[in-house]
């Protein structure tokens, strides 16, 4: 067995004074609540907040997951609702499209327009809780839009919504795919970014090295990768949108992956406050103290939940909780024993939020701030993980910064050499996993889970209400909305097109048709799959 | 040993799946192992996959699936018979629950290849094949 750190850093038997000689406890730590921020935001830690305690919902129609919104609460779901969305509205494409309509619902939630969006809300507050919805870049402004409207709707000031449902421009690099160009998907970033930091909206965008990691790249990667964004995200915003970065420092958030290598998952998040706002004071000349504090959730890794007996997954999942909650974080949301089987089953959730409740209230770990600081070896680690993440994130820079390093491939090639190195330290037996390579039984002798999927006349019937409900709303608005957005998106690169794609959502155009006519104004087909025609005229 | 000295293989993802990592890893593992790749990538189509299947000649296709785009799967076999590539096998890999592996081997695909399963696994069965 290795014994060596993901990023493979050799780890000795015992840690000592020597491994953090120039250790300064100001300098390199400060107390909980002071910067760096290396122990966390707030002095009295977890007992000034407990992190906020998820579960990802979305599978089938938005009916099907409001209801399963609403049974999470019961099962202790507290702070905040998170949701995922389905492959079409990854893309996104609608659910009535020919291969969309395939595969509505499947994985997430089928959010192509307002009325799902209504639907998914339906007797859900929009203020109290964080409300996330998480998914591809490109649908991104067209989630922010909806909040919008709902709030407008509903009369709820549009200032008390808080939560995160905007997305970095570069998911397609890491797994998480869409359907659109990168040159596409930055826009539309910024766009609704700066929607966001001009408006003084409470929401966040996620700017993720979650993806990066569950795809097969390694700590001190996700690390580097994560600060190159951050770095190169703010900037444009500061420089081509001319925001102060003291405004533009409440957007982001990073969702980390916490896997089972517990001391180095707690490391890579206390390297990540100390990366963050060491950046935020020396290169961005943050004013403000909050503006060095990077909001910071957890996943834990769903990469790491076997196949093979499920029921180990619990275990795993026991260790990354109390391991993201050690290392401090805003919330957490669990992957589940059933991962790598299919969409959590109700008991693989009451089993996934049970494990966050049961590490918050039966362990201690929420009364003590950073408990692990000023140990030998997570100091080292920590150290150890921000000082190659600084070489690799120098490496991006050398090679343009990220946007550049994506175009040239760079990126992709480091994701893919790291993600055929985890599967052959697996096969080698260089790194255990019980059940997959060490106390293997025989697949018939395996335990028997619940099964949570969709059934494929599922898809077909959320598609075919969606054509129904298409004919249904009232045309010419809709045509006029998508007339002043595709006149909008032919304007110069910088326009913003977030009001006239609030407009368009209001008057209930979908996400299709507004994604298909601003990448029409682009010059690019209507549809990313090249199936359907623009059913507008206009154009 | 089938046609050819190389033994070819089609790995694609299918319909809206864009989780591409282990298709990657197993077109790595396949071409250590001696065999030529074709790799589609990602939104690919049971159309387009038959039409590569065809212009590449290829003596395997590998499906990597993340959860629940079976229906897609089934298409492709019906489109392979249709086109009189029944000698093609299907195998599949990725997050497929056991009740959708047995539901896929009876509908056509040769051999399913859950999470975790070893480089060599593959490679012998698709040897095994040819």
């Amino acid at each position: 067995m290795k014994r060596e750190t993901d990023y493979g850093h050799p780890i000795k038997s015992v840690y000592t004074p020597k491994d953090i000689e120039n250790f300064d406890y100001e300098r390199d730590l400060g107390d909980p609540g002071s910067y760096p921020y290396t122990r966390g935001y707030y002095p009295e830690g977890y007992r000034s907040r407990i992190w906020t305690q998820r579960m990802t919902a979305g599978l089938g129609s938005s009916k099907q997951t409001n209801e399963v919104l609403k049974r999470y609460r019961e099962m202790g779901q507290r702070g905040g609702m998170l949701v995922i969305c389905d492959r079409t509205n990854a893309m996104p494409i609608d659910v009535d499209h020919p291969i969309g309509r395939r595969e509505a619902g499947v994985l997430g939630w089928p959010g192509a327009s307002l009325l799902e969006f209504e639907e998914l809300m339906e007797d859900i507050p929009l203020t109290g809780q964080s409300i996330t919805l998480l998914g591809s870049c490109a649908m991104s402004s067209i989630r922010l839009a909806y909040v919008v409207a709902l709030a407008e709707k509903r009369g709820v000031n549009l200032n008390e919504v808080h939560g995160s449902v905007t997305e970095y421009p570069f998911c397609n690099t890491f797994g998480q795919t869409d359907a659109q160009p990168l040159d596409l998907n930055l826009k539309l970033w910024l766009d609704s970014s700066e929607y966001i930091v001009r408006n003084k909206i409470h929401m966040r965008s996620g700017i993720l090295s979650q993806h990066f990691q569950e795809s097969g790249g390694n700590n001190a990667q996700a690390l580097a990768v994560e600060m190159a964004m951050l770095k190169e995200l703010c900037s444009l915003l500061v420089n081509e949108r001319g925001l102060d970065f003291d405004d533009v420092a409440f957007l982001p958030y990073e969702l980390v992956s916490v896997g089972s290598r517990f001391f180095e998952e707690i490391a890579k998040i206390r390297a990540l406050r100390r990366m963050w706002a060491k950046m935020a004071k020396e290169t961005f000349k943050a004013k403000k103290e909050k503006s060095c504090q990077l909001l910071i959730s957890v996943h834990t890794s769903g990469r790491t939940m076997t196949y093979q007996q499920p029921l180990n997954n619990i275990a795993r999942c026991a260790i990354q909780t109390l391991a993201g909650s050690i290392a401090g974080c805003t919330a957490i949301d669990n992957a589940c024993l059933d991962n790598a089987h299919a969409e959590p089953s109700p008991l693989a959730a009451r089993m996934s939020l049970n494990t966050q409740h049961i590490v918050a209230d039966e362990t201690g770990v929420t009364d003590v701030a950073d408990p692990l600081a000023g140990s030998y070896f997570v100091e080292y680690l920590t150290n150890k993980v921000e000082e190659e993440a600084y070489k690799i994130w120098s490496k991006i820079e050398d090679q343009g910064g990220i946007i550049a390093a994506v175009q040239k491939g760079y990126i992709q090639n480091m994701l893919r050499e790291s993600a055929q190195e985890k599967h052959r330290e697996v096969e080698r037996g260089d790194r255990l996993i019980v059940g997959v390579n060490e106390l293997v039984i025989p697949p018939e002798e395996d335990y028997q889970i619940p099964i949570q999927e969709l059934k494929a006349g599922d898809s077909e019937g959320i598609a075919r209400r969606m054509e129904e409900w298409k004919k249904t709303r009232n045309m010419p608005l809709v045509k006029a909305k998508m007339a002043e957005l595709y006149s909008d998106a032919k304007k110069e690169e910088r326009y913003n097109l977030m009001p006239s794609i609030i407009e368009a959502v209001k008057a209930y155009a979908t996400a299709g048709e507004i994604i298909g006519v601003i990448r029409k104004a682009r010059g690019l087909n209507y549809d990313p799959l090249e199936m359907i025609d623009c059913p507008f005229d206009f154009i | 040993m089938g046609k050819r000295e190389k033994i070819k293989v089609l790995i694609s993802v299918i319909g809206l799946d864009g989780h591409f990592t282990g298709a990657e890893v197993v077109c790595r593992i396949l071409m250590d192992a001696g065999m030529e790749v074709v790799y589609l990538g990602i939104n690919q189509t049971p159309e387009m996959i038959v039409q590569a299947a065809i212009q590449e000649d290829v003596d395997v296709i590998g499906i990597s699936s993340h959860a629940s785009n079976y229906g897609m799967i089934v298409d492709l076999l019906g489109l392979l018979r249709k086109n009189h590539l029944d000698d093609i096998s299907v195998i599949c890999g990725g997050t497929i629950p056991k009740h959708q592996m047995q539901e896929l081997k009876k509908k056509g695909v040769s051999e399913v290849f859950p999470p975790q399963s070893t480089s060599e696994s593959i490679v012998n069965y698709i040897l095994s094949r040819c």
